[in-house]
């Protein structure tokens, strides 16, 4: 169960609230009325489902369909019978006899000039289509409602820049117009003409094979009037002028409500038609008078209005704050190559590192000096001692060695001792 | 009068109205353009939709020459569409009524996610009147012939 809202009201509360006032436009020659207006029926307040209307609607549209079929002797009124094999033609059913063009001529297939169709139509196909009476009602209901938005409306393509008000209720005594010339000027006066006009300019013959089929003329629709007593001289006066339809509330038609399977025709109400809305559709709690036992349709959401459910206090003190700083993913850097990543990674890099470089330095600065040492030409002090350091160190070899045929050397060498 | 509202109508009418304009290319590559008069960038999406939206902006031609008609939507009339816009009509030269649009659009907080589509129609519009005074650039049929050195 959904938690009730606070600017969500109930039902009951809802219905006597929010019904707004219809204002019944009057035409030139009545006496002015007090303005105060007839209260929406709830009707006008039902779910627009244009999937539901566009499904019944597609139903309903069956319904009149009269049957075709081919007949059911064709292709079949002849005698034919296959030759066989052996004779160097094909083995399709050929026609008997002789001394005519017929003769020999392949019959029976689909593939024969002259033969039956594949699968021959029958006038036994299910043409008509039953739906529910609840989804009918459902769409009605939902034709009427969307009939009462006047965005729905424009989208649907009527020219309802001069309607002083949707839905627009006109004064009973339009229902007392006799000639077409007053109805003209009746819708003139409501502002309902630009829409005939339009309608009227769209008259063109259909292309394709209906002109001759008595479907000849095509044009757009124009606005469809409401009444609400029967036998009334609206009709004829109305009939004749292209575009416009007539109706009677007790006997609303889905195919006139939503033409196309498109919701949102321009409806023209009569008062008296307008005020049968309530007894005949009932609301959403009080079942309808005239259907037995039907109530208007509940929408999924009650209140649609998502901008204004989000925006409400409710759910913004629920709500955790936005999040303005989009988290990015990081780049991945390499820490054998970037330092920083390393010593993210390991700290005491830093100072390995360190000791590394002064390290490497020691050791050429050693090397160098080594190098350079032994590099530089000795002065004669230090040959000099270097001299003496070998000759004495010689010496004292000798005396160590302790040597006693010394005398065979001394020969040799040439030394004294 | 019924408030429904304007998502519900979006959903409704997004995909099928009589404005709608499907041009340029096959599927999913082609744009959704919308002709009805309250839509700045006659783009057929929530935002600039003039069907959708309680809250409307339209900038027209207005007949005579270099008068703009710029119109905004009444939220409370929405079922009465004779009575619907408030309309006005701007003659002044550009930056004039550039400032104006501004001020009915934006800085009053009525649409300001539109400023910048309604600055961009004005202009357009201007231009188109411009063009449609001084009458389209007629090329010279014949080639000119550049007389230089050789």
């Amino acid at each position: 169960m959904l938690p009730c809202f606070s600017l969500q009201l109930n039902h009951a509360e809802m219905a006597a609230a929010a019904r707004p006032l219809v204002t019944v436009q009057s035409l030139e020659s009545d006496m002015a009325t007090d303005a105060t207006g007839i209260p929406l029926p709830s009707v006008m307040k039902a779910s627009i489902r244009p999937d539901i209307v566009n499904f019944v609607h597609s139903n309903i549209s069956k319904n009149s369909r009269q049957p075709y079929a081919v007949s059911r002797k064709a292709g079949h009124q002849t005698s034919a019978e296959s030759w066989g094999t052996g004779r160097a033609v094909s083995r399709i059913p050929r026609v008997a006899g002789g001394g005519t063009h017929r003769a020999g001529q392949g019959a029976f297939g689909n593939m024969c000039r002259g033969g039956r169709m594949f699968a021959p139509t029958r006038i036994w196909r299910r043409w008509h289509r039953k739906i529910n009476v609840n989804q009918k009602r459902y769409a009605v209901v939902s034709a009427i409602a969307a009939s009462a938005v006047p965005s729905l409306v424009m989208a649907r393509g009527h020219r309802i820049e001069n309607v002083p008000e949707l839905p627009l209720v006109v004064n009973d005594s339009i229902e007392g117009v006799e000639k077409t010339k007053n109805a003209i000027s009746v819708l003139k006066q409501v502002g309902a003409f630009s829409d005939v006009e339009k309608a009227k300019d769209s008259v063109s013959i259909r292309p394709g094979k209906g002109k001759m089929r008595n479907r000849r003329y095509i044009g757009r629709k124009g606005p469809l009037i409401v009444y609400g007593n029967e036998g009334v001289k609206l009709v004829k006066a109305f009939r004749n002028i292209p575009g416009v339809e007539i109706a009677n509330v007790d006997r609303l038609n889905l195919l006139k409500l939503a033409p196309g399977g498109h919701v949102g025709r321009f409806i023209i109400w009569t008062k008296s038609a307008f005020e049968k809305l309530d007894s005949i559709y009932g609301s959403f709690e009080k079942t309808s008078e005239k259907k037995k036992g039907y109530v208007l349709p509940r929408a999924k959401m009650e209140n649609a209005d998502l901008a204004r459910i989000i925006n409400s206090d409710e759910v913004q003190s629920v709500v955790r704050p936005i999040k303005k700083e989009v988290k990015r993913a990081t780049m991945k850097k390499n820490p054998l190559k970037n330092l920083n990543t390393m010593l993210r990674l390991n700290p005491y890099a830093k100072t390995a590192k360190r000791m590394a470089v002064l390290a490497e330095e020691q050791r050429k600065k050693a090397k160098k000096e080594k190098l350079d040492s032994k590099r530089k030409p000795v002065s004669k002090e230090e040959s000099a001692k270097i001299k003496a350091a070998s000759k004495s160190w010689y010496k004292t070899m000798i005396s160590d060695s302790d040597y006693a045929e010394f005398d065979v050397f001394t020969k040799w060498l040439g030394v004294s001792q | 009068m019924t408030t429904v509202p304007g998502q519900l109508v979006w959903e409704i009418v997004k995909k099928n109205n009589s404005f709608l304009v499907k041009e340029f290319g096959n599927g999913t590559q082609s744009v959704q353009f919308s002709k009805e008069p309250n839509n700045l960038y006659n783009l057929n999406s929530y935002k600039h939709s003039g069907l959708a939206n309680k809250k409307t902006v339209t900038i027209q031609p207005a007949g005579k020459e270099q008068a703009v008609l710029l119109a905004t939507t009444k939220t409370k009339k929405q079922s009465k569409p004779a009575s619907l816009l408030n309309k006005s009509i701007l003659k002044k030269e550009f930056n004039r009524m550039a400032k104006a649009v501004v001020n009915q659009v934006a800085s009053n907080y009525y649409r300001p996610d539109l400023k910048k589509a309604a600055l961009a129609r004005l202009s357009a519009v201007n231009r188109s009147l411009k063009v449609s005074k001084s009458g389209v650039k007629k090329k010279n049929r014949q080639v000119s012939r550049v007389y230089g050195r050789k």
